[in-house]
């Protein structure tokens, strides 16, 4: 006997079914429009939302590794690389701990780095924001970005 | 060859590769968020931002559940050669999954293949063999036809 094909595609289409249901109906699914790294607790601000804050005073902190800092990074950022972040922060503690408004950033996407730095900085006492999206949201906007080491 | 097309054997190996997926998905279908954000480690479904989260989300979500139904079918011997065909048809894509991130140098950490909490096992070349070895049997039940049952058994029905 053949194989059926339409049966296949019943399979898929069945299981896709009971997956969407779940995710909405079980109470462990997630929002799909909503990027898997956010957790509860966490805050996010899109690009023009962090423009108005940079241009308020807001420090910015970079959580790429910091060869990517050193490329280019957000005018006034500090780089604190979520892969050496201990060492980095030990360097800044006292300047993150008398600024009241910091916005954390990576790569964008597929980046976790900016959520574990703010959770980090959190756990410390130190309230801290995500720039959704991260580095690309910004650039993408055209707002200014400084190159070579230096904040 | 025809200890191959042995019943018991085949019943087996349809079995023992369902009783592999259906385990594969517990995890994944109990933490769905989680498994996103392995899915998003394989960079091939995104998130991306022509694509944005939603593919690797809908795939995070669905994903387990293919993996669960198929098992189950191949348990229970319902639709079991398609079902085996499709269990083939996920672990080419799983083992191009792993080839690419293996190629392009990325770090997956965590392959997410039976459980997406803890240390898990990253993605590397026993991954590879295993796959390659759960594909050698859903191509078995695809493709070897198990004899029918002796006449001595059939024999035993008792006639109505």
């Amino acid at each position: 006997m053949p194989l059926r094909p339409l049966r296949i595609v019943l399979i898929v289409a069945g299981a896709a079914v009971l997956g969407l249901c779940w995710n909405g109906l079980s109470g462990r699914g997630f929002a799909l429009t909503q990027n898997a790294y956010l957790q509860e607790g966490d805050v996010e601000v899109d690009a023009a939302e962090a423009r108005t804050r940079l241009d308020q005073g807001a420090l910015f902190l970079d959580a790429r590794p910091v060869a990517f800092y050193e490329m280019s990074h957000i005018p006034g950022a500090m780089p604190l690389p979520e892969d050496d972040f201990d060492r980095a922060f030990a360097k800044i503690e006292p300047r993150l701990r008398s600024t009241f408004d910091i916005v954390v950033y990576c790569s964008g996407f597929g980046c976790e780095a900016s959520h574990l730095v703010a959770r980090r900085l959190k756990e410390r006492g130190i309230p801290a924001i995500v720039l959704a999206e991260g580095w690309p949201a910004w650039t993408d906007a055209g707002y200014p970005v400084k190159e070579g080491p230096r904040p | 060859m025809r200890w191959l097309r042995h019943p018991a054997l085949y019943w087996l190996v349809s079995i023992g590769l369902g009783a592999v997926f259906v385990y594969a998905s517990f995890d994944k279908i109990a933490h769905p968020q989680d498994f996103a954000r392995i899915v998003y480690r394989y960079r091939l479904a995104g998130p991306t931002a022509g694509l944005g989260v939603v593919p690797a989300n809908v795939l995070a979500v669905v994903l387990p559940w293919i993996e669960g139904v198929t098992g189950v079918l191949l348990i229970t011997g319902l639709w079991r050669r398609e079902a085996a065909a499709l269990a083939g048809g996920m672990l080419v894509t799983f083992l191009a999954a792993v080839s690419y991130v293996l190629w392009q140098g990325i770090d997956v950490a965590h392959c997410g293949c039976f459980t997406v909490g803890g240390e898990g096992r990253g993605a590397g070349w026993t991954l590879i063999a295993s796959d390659l070895g759960l594909l050698l049997a859903a191509a078995y039940v695809v493709l070897v036809r198990p004899q029918a049952p002796s006449p001595v058994t059939s024999a035993a029905v008792p006639a109505s």
